[in-house]
């Protein structure tokens, strides 16, 4: 079968009138071939008996995760960046004390503060 | 000799022996499935290591749910949903990732992998087929695979994709043209 004839098979195979019973071995014939790599039988049957329902249920954890972190991940440095810029432009530097909030207070000043005396 | 007992049993036989935890029954129900569950994955995610692994979850999933199972529908019929679910949730997942990174068209978002192949002509068909699917929209890509790769009916079709029947004939029109302008491109 050559190209042009292979692309009108898979053409036909949309007819509404066509019976598509047979189309998917025809492609099979032509060398579109769909299978999974070798010893995916043993593959699934180790993901189910060897590991257990826990496997299963982290690799959908893992997933799910993933997902989340891409959600958050771009937001999170987003607001780390404008966090660090802010105290940079009010304290001046970024220092232990300016990220503590303590950027213009003397230990004085903040046991005056606590205890009022 | 006992794998060779197993492959005469009918699927009924097969999901029984499987809920009593017979690990070589479940295994049969993979082999006789497991290409028509790879058209769907790969029909529609493109030939790469993440099909494989949608494909090893759709059995894990079967496996889980075999309990369900009334055996009112095929087993065939049962695996067929499963995969089309999972894969459409991939879409899904590939989508909302893809779109927080690109501002591309809808189109653009499901790009998936093509994988080399061992001969030339293998090779050839093989990139025809998913070049073309690649190309479609997602919501024409399962149509054109439930009826090309897997040569299902339309009836059949719109009862596992859970679609009007009058949606999937539609569908189907407008597939084989933007099949024919991709084709034609190519």
């Amino acid at each position: 079968m050559n190209i042009s004839e292979f692309k009108d098979l898979l053409i036909r195979s949309l007819d509404k009138e066509s019976d598509p019973a047979g189309i998917p071995e025809e492609i099979e014939r032509a060398g579109a071939v769909f299978n999974f790599g070798e010893n995916f039988q043993e593959k699934v049957l180790g993901r189910i008996f060897d590991s257990g329902l826990t496997v299963v249920r982290e690799v959908e954890f893992i997933r799910n995760l993933n997902y989340v972190f891409y959600r958050i991940a771009l937001p999170g440095v987003a607001a780390i960046v404008l966090l660090l810029i802010s105290l940079f432009l009010m304290e001046g530097s970024f220092s232990f004390n300016s990220v503590l909030g303590l950027g213009n207070g003397t230990e004085e000043s903040i046991i005056t503060l606590l205890t009022g005396i | 000799m006992i794998m060779e007992s197993y492959r005469q049993l009918d699927d009924s036989e097969l999901v029984t022996a499987s809920l009593k935890g017979d690990k070589t029954a479940f295994g049969e129900i993979v082999t006789r499935y497991q290409k028509m569950v790879a058209r769907t994955v790969k029909g529609m995610l493109g030939d790469s290591v993440y099909s494989e692994d949608i494909g090893q979850e759709v059995f894990i999933k079967l496996f889980y749910s075999l309990s369900d199972f009334r055996g009112e529908a095929k087993l065939s019929t049962y695996i067929q949903k499963i995969a089309v679910n999972l894969t459409l949730n991939e879409i899904k997942r590939r989508k909302k990732f893809f779109s927080m990174f690109s501002q591309k068209g809808n189109n653009e978002m499901y790009e998936f992998e093509v994988a080399d192949h061992d001969t030339e002509g293998k090779k050839e068909a093989s990139e025809i087929v998913y070049k073309a699917l690649n190309r479609m929209d997602p919501k024409f890509r399962i149509i054109v695979t439930m009826r090309m790769l897997q040569g299902y009916s339309t009836k059949e079709t719109a009862e596992i994709l859970d679609l009007p029947l009058g949606t999937v004939l539609s569908r189907l029109s407008r597939a084989q043209e933007q099949l024919k302008s991709i084709l034609h491109k190519m």
